[in-house]
């Protein structure tokens, strides 16, 4: 038992493990850059970083082919920390390359913790207009709105996997059960009028959907695209009755409204949306470019945001490298649209943002104690 | 004490296990009640899609009609714009555009009532590739579908400038009710990451009669200045 345990912490205080799982993140890093032409940064960050294997789809079977990036800075973690409890010890002559090496630690977990809790979502506001949610530009959700009451939405919300995922949703708030009949990752919607294909049914009974077809597009990985997804989802109420089918798509801007056990429901599927209780007003949004060209100088929205609870009301300025903090949340000045009348703001929650920072410092002072500690014994080495 | 020390395997390999998933729960809340945007037109519209709240699909912008310009894409201002033009002939009369439509134009036949109608549609990406397109043509005049190794006969490559153009005829079956029998000609334009459709749909005589026309008119489809 013991000889096992001493191989085993012997393999990994290695440092040829070391020194392959180097070589195998150059790879994966380079693999990854080149790849990046084709999936763009959010499909190659959960392909080749954020997971333990890279797959590769083979006949629609997906094989794991290379260590992904969890899975080489997992084991360079454990090959680090195990290093340090076996090998090193605490000198005076050592200590820069301990510090820098626990900056090292602090970057992996940072990272790590990065991958986990990191929110990006995105406020669009058009001059004039208040919110107080933010949408997200990567996940979608079925919205199933109570709109009954005429103050208040009674919002269920379902994210888009549960729709690919096919499961059946039974809610408790939800008098009727939803299923998905189909589910297209990126499709275009149009009017079945216009394709001339009067013959082909049409994709779902109830609203729109019964006007309409479905056209798939193949997923797009580009930074400034994003898939649009589409489902047909029938609502079964109790014994099974079928109350219908309808298409949702995030192509369509209206939601689609019905009245059912005596309520006013509202189907729609959105860009996944975050509440806060506070809202944003776009005051006023400039774009100004350098004099006689169309080179831009400079982006700014002035907000105001006020909470809920009136315990905040102020006017901010948000412009390039300027965000706003508050609430946990960092808002930061990142696109616009409709001839300079809407901002779009992006919302970042990242708990972890300090320990990059702490570790880059760590590493920064651990590296110059080192050289320091060399330079200083190499000068009383000539002097003697 | 190797049993100490055992326990951080398991709790780094915890840790990495925890990560990759993502909470796909079902979220409930209340909100103050929202005003449902408004419908892209009014009813007294020419948008045949007027209230129903279908965003137009722009071959120019991304597939996300929310999608912003992105502020790293505006140092060169001479990248935007990407709508192509053209040139119809002069019997052609020119539709309103609708939300989902580019351009229309009819085309008058000899006796009244008879028409062929050009339909100019641009979606994101290639839609699914030549052989989809064709074959949904195809499918919409009842033909049978092609193989991939018969779509490079269907199809004519043409050029326009910098732009390559594929265009497909396709001839109906005769109807049983005595109608005339359809055609169509399509041609397809891949352009700035979208793909446009110029598609002339008619009686077999008229759109015939139309071909030189109409194949005069997409020679002369060039990116909008």
């Amino acid at each position: 038992m013991r000889d096992t345990w001493n191989s085993f912490v012997k393999f990994f205080i290695s440092l040829r493990v070391t020194v392959v799982l180097l070589a195998l993140s150059i790879i994966l890093i380079f693999a990854a850059t080149l790849d990046q032409v084709n999936l763009g940064i959010w499909a190659v960050q959960e392909k080749y970083f954020r997971t333990f294997f890279v797959l590769w789809d083979v006949k629609g079977f997906p094989l794991p082919v290379f260590p992904g990036g969890y899975f080489i800075g997992g084991l360079l973690l454990i090959n680090l920390v195990a290093s340090h409890v076996y090998r090193f010890k605490l000198t005076w002559k050592k200590s820069g390359i301990l510090l820098t090496h626990a900056g090292l630690i602090i970057l992996l977990v940072g990272e790590l913790l990065t991958g986990l809790w990191q929110e990006e979502f995105q406020l669009r506001l058009d001059q004039g207009q208040t919110r107080n949610y933010s949408e997200s530009y990567r996940f979608n959700e079925l919205a199933v709105v109570d709109a009954t009451d005429p103050n208040w939405d009674q919002v269920v919300a379902i994210p888009e996997e549960r729709l690919q995922q096919r499961d059946e949703i039974q809610h408790e708030r939800l008098p009727f059960r939803i299923v998905t009949r189909a589910y297209y990752p990126n499709a275009a919607v149009q009017m079945r009028e216009e394709l001339g294909n009067a013959s082909a049914p049409p994709p779902a009974t109830r609203d729109i959907g019964a006007r309409l077809a479905i056209i798939p597009i193949p997923l797009t990985y580009k930074q400034n695209e994003r898939n649009l997804p589409a489902a047909v989802i029938e609502l079964l109420g109790p014994s099974n009755v079928s109350l219908g089918t309808w298409v949702v798509s995030t192509m369509l801007v209206q939601p689609q409204t019905f009245d059912y056990a005596g309520r006013t429901w509202r189907l729609a599927m959105r860009f996944e949306r975050a509440y806060k209780p506070y809202s944003l007003t776009l005051l006023k949004f400039s774009h100004d470019r350098y004099v006689g060209t169309e080179i831009p100088k400079n982006f700014a929205s002035k907000v105001r945001l006020h909470s809920q609870d009136g315990s905040t009301d102020r006017e901010v300025l948000i412009y390039m490298n300027n965000p706003l903090r508050f609430d946990g949340l960092t808002f930061y000045q990142a696109g616009f649209d409709n001839n300079d009348t809407t901002t779009v703001l992006q919302v970042v929650r990242n708990p972890s943002w300090i320990l990059p920072y702490i570790a880059c410092a760590m590493m920064g002072i651990g590296l110059l104690i080192q050289f320091g500690i060399h330079l200083f014994a190499f000068i009383n080495k000539r002097r003697a | 004490m190797p049993s100490r020390r055992l326990l951080l395997l398991p709790a780094l390999a915890a840790l990495l296990a925890a990560s990759g998933c993502r909470d796909a729960k079902i979220a409930t809340y209340r909100v103050p009640r929202e005003t449902p945007p408004p419908a892209a037109a009014n009813a007294q519209s020419a948008d045949p899609h007027a209230g129903l709240g279908i965003p137009p699909v722009n071959a120019a912008s991304s597939p996300a009609p929310a999608m912003p310009t992105d502020m790293a894409s505006t140092a060169v201002p001479t990248a935007s714009g990407g709508d192509l033009s053209w040139t119809t002939p002069a019997n052609w009369q020119s539709r309103a555009a609708s939300a989902m439509r580019k351009a229309t134009f009819i085309i008058p036949g000899e006796s009244a009532g008879e028409q062929a109608e050009l339909a100019v549609t641009a979606f994101p990406g290639d839609v699914g590739g030549n052989l989809a397109n064709v074959n949904r043509w195809r499918q919409q005049l009842q033909l049978a579908p092609i193989s991939a190794s018969e779509l490079d006969s269907a199809l004519t490559h043409l050029h326009a400038g910098d732009l390559h153009i594929d265009v497909a005829e396709l001839l109906g079956p005769v109807p049983a009710d005595g109608k005339p029998r359809q055609r169509v000609l399509g041609a397809i334009v891949p352009f700035n990451g979208a793909t446009w459709f110029f598609k002339l749909t008619g009686p077999d005589a008229l759109v015939s009669r139309e071909k030189s026309a109409y194949l005069a008119f997409v020679q002369t489809i060039r990116p909008s200045r």
